[in-house]
């Protein structure tokens, strides 16, 4: 069984290297890579300082004007000046060196950038992934017992409604019927924690960067000890991210980094409530039902009726007996999951202004900003294929019919 | 004569489905005495299983119930606390006075749980003995049924055993707590035949040196029935058609039921080109004849068979037969 385990270890270094070489070729010949993107912001810069206006003809004409130097250089700043494969093959010694390289957009390294949204990301992931087992289960155990009842059937809607909704998409609805944009105002609209949301609040479009704190209303400014009057106004300050009380819960009067350890705590959870509700729902359906039917599936078995035979109570029938049996698909779902954890982010992330890995991910993906995706997929192919493993893994702990070898 | 273990009266266990009502035990009547092995035999469909699934309340409801009769253990009548939905009486009862090994032992042992744990969990629950004390027990149990190493083997798990094996396996699982009553529902039909031998020779075996359960065994093999059981009872449809005891079964059957049953039987020494069969196969459980329900493929039928129900007469002390061409003995 060791050795199983050992061979699926060495197994993952010729799958890392089969994913990543094909996307890495993937980006070498794509259109639109960021070569030609900073020849687009080029062109555009030029445009704009010489004609103002300039029109599709004058475009054509400043075309010419990027020298064969010009070119050369962009290409060796963005690594497009090797062929594919020896590009691939200096990407990936760099890569088992833990270099990921920097960022085009950021001008950071990949790995910090990597480094600080993964823990946003594990934290929103985790507890809906948690949540909704803590969800699933009980509730897929009790429509197994009450199969055809009249809470079978009404739960049984619900699931229905939460399969045929991505997660994404209700975020979107709920945001807009209680993200305070048209209908009620009770859940923040974005972002991880009350610094970052309040950017986009409704006062601070009544501030404008580069105005002196000074001109802040006195009674917000009592709220923020920290400013001093001769700062001028930044997107990082607390008073751009402030909200009028009285519009709020108390929570979220104050900037985040204001509050207190337990209001941290609160003003994050109140954060976390819509996109954790859609990691639940992108979940829910599917785990419930596979719940629900591994243990029909178990309780026809013939160990159940033997079980009855003992004379033991329906109780310790299904919670012992036919329990265990049908975890089996769940628990092994487990590793699979820490994969589909990061996957269901990117779009969640997105609508919710989580500045997490997915978001990071999606925003590398439209700004074709290479090493941080490339850097994304190494760590998400690395979590799928130890996922695999750990499915395995608990596999056989699990069922002891299960002996690899 | 002894009181009775075990008395089925009037038993009648129907399966409500979408093509209509079952009457898969229809009015069955039986007694078992104290450590008789008694035989019920039957076709596929005759009911025998679902009767003693009944004894057990192991019935699946829906769409099974058991819509009347009682059936007296010891004394007290389990279907009484059935009707109440009062199924402490018969947990208590279950595995404990009457417990019950079935066909299959490939899937009737949970696969997550050690041989040992399995064992000893009716142990726990019923004798209260502490885990220790029912594992011992458990060794016990599994070393007289011809386990190997038996104290090691308690910490394997069931696809660690051969089908034999397993059976042995229920078996002791059955009779730990020594029952009174052991249901054994088709035991060997699973098992290869060199196999079944040694089961059935250890089901008599181990209830000799416990308790002396009585058994009730379900087949439709009757040469099992020939070498195991002192008393047969012959079901055809959800009905008895013919009680008797061994001997007068096999040497004067009077159902033609039963002597179809038994013309069908191989005999060694005579060489035939064909078996002799029942013609005609057996009729839906949903649309029985109005009368006797074999009147369809008997062969000695009378006119009134195929409109009035026989009723059970006694042949002889002992012996009771549904048929009209049963003759009631006289009375002393």
């Amino acid at each position: 069984m060791y050795s199983y385990f050992i061979r699926r270890f060495l197994l993952m270094i010729p799958t890392f290297i089969g994913i990543t070489f094909l996307c890495f070729t993937v980006t070498r010949f794509v259109p639109g890579g960021p070569v030609e993107q900073a020849v687009l912001r080029y062109q555009q810069a030029m445009a704009m300082s010489g004609e103002g206006g300039g029109g599709t003809s004058g475009s054509d004409m400043e075309q010419g004007q990027i020298s064969e130097e010009m070119m050369e250089s962009l290409k060796a700043i963005y690594g497009f000046d090797k062929p594919f494969y020896e590009a691939y093959a200096i990407w990936l010694w760099r890569v088992l060196h833990f270099d990921l390289g920097t960022s085009d957009t950021y001008s950071r390294p990949v790995w910090d950038l990597i480094k600080e949204k993964f823990p946003i990301s594990i934290i929103f992931g985790l507890s809906g992934f948690t949540l909704s087992y803590m969800i699933c289960i009980p509730l897929g155990v009790w429509k197994a017992v009450k199969h055809g009842s009249g809470f079978d059937t009404g739960s049984s809607i619900m699931v229905f409604i939460a399969y045929s909704i991505p997660g994404w998409t209700a975020g979107v609805l709920l945001l807009m019927l209680l993200g305070g944009h048209a209908y009620l105002d009770i859940v923040p609209s974005g972002g991880k924690d009350s610094g970052f949301i309040n950017e986009t609040s409704k006062l601070a479009m009544f501030l404008q960067e580069g105005a002196q704190v000074s001109d802040i209303p006195e009674t917000i400014r009592k709220e923020f000890p920290k400013l001093g009057d001769n700062q001028t106004i930044n997107a990082s300050h607390p008073a751009f991210k402030h909200v009028p009380a009285e519009k709020r819960f108390k929570l979220k009067t104050g900037n985040h980094s204001d509050l207190s350890f337990i209001g941290r705590t609160l003003d994050t959870m109140w954060h976390m409530i819509l996109p954790v509700f859609c990691y639940v729902l992108g979940m829910f359906a599917s785990s419930t039902v596979l719940m629900k039917n591994s243990l029909m599936e178990n309780l026809g078995q013939d160990y159940v009726r033997t079980a009855f035979a003992k004379g033991l109570s329906e109780r310790v029938v299904i919670f012992k007996h036919a329990l265990r049996n049908s975890l089996i698909p769940i628990a092994t779902g487990l590793g699979h999951m820490l994969s589909i954890i990061l996957a269901g982010s990117y779009l969640i992330e997105k609508v919710f202004n989580i500045n997490g890995f997915g978001l990071l991910g999606y925003d590398s993906l439209i700004a074709r900003d290479y090493p941080v995706t490339l850097g994304i997929l190494v760590i998400g192919s690395m979590l799928k294929l130890f996922g695999n493993i750990v499915s395995d893994f608990l596999y056989c702990l699990i069922d002891p019919r299960i002996r690899f070898s | 004569m002894a009181n009775p273990l075990l008395q089925v009266k009037n038993l009648k266990t129907y399966f409500r489905t979408e093509a209509g009502v079952a009457k898969a035990v229809d009015g069955v009547d039986f007694e078992v005495m104290p450590g008789e092995v008694l035989g019920i035999v039957g076709e596929s469909g005759s009911g025998k299983s679902v009767t003693s699934l009944s004894i057990m309340q192991l019935i699946p409801n829906p769409p099974g119930e058991i819509v009347d009769g009682n059936i007296i253990f010891e004394g007290t009548d389990l279907l009484a606390a059935y009707r109440q939905k009062d199924y402490d009486v018969i947990r208590k009862i279950r595995g404990n006075k009457i417990s019950m090994i079935f066909q299959e032992p490939m899937t009737s042992l949970n696969p997550v749980f050690t041989i040992g744990d399995q064992v000893a969990e009716s142990l726990v629950h019923h004798k209260g003995l502490n885990p220790k004390e029912a594992r011992d027990h458990a060794v016990e149990m599994l070393e007289l049924v011809g386990i190997p190493s038996a104290r090691e083997r308690i910490n394997e798990y069931p696809h660690q055993f051969s089908g034999g094996m397993r059976q042995r396996v229920m078996i002791a699982m059955a009779l730990s707590c020594d029952p009174s009553l052991l249901i054994a529902d088709e035991p060997t039909t699973a098992l290869d035949v060199t196999i079944q031998a040694q089961i059935l020779e250890l089901m008599l075996e181990v209830k000799a040196k416990t308790s002396n359960a009585a058994i009730l065994l379900i087949t439709h093999d009757m040469a099992v029935i020939a070498e195991t059981c002192h008393r047969v009872v012959v079901m055809y449809c959800g009905r008895i058609q013919e009680i008797a005891d061994v001997k007068t079964i096999f040497h004067s059957p009077q159902h033609p039921y039963t002597q179809g049953l038994l013309a069908s039987l191989p005999k060694p020494g005579q060489k035939v080109r064909r078996l002799s069969t029942i013609e005609g196969i057996v009729p839906s459980l949903f649309n029985l004849p109005k009368g006797c329900s074999f009147c369809t493929r008997c062969n000695q039928k009378l006119d009134k068979c195929e409109t009035v129900p026989p009723e059970m007469v006694e042949t002889s002390p002992g012996h009771f037969v549904r048929c009209h061409l049963a003759k009631p003995m006289k009375s002393a």
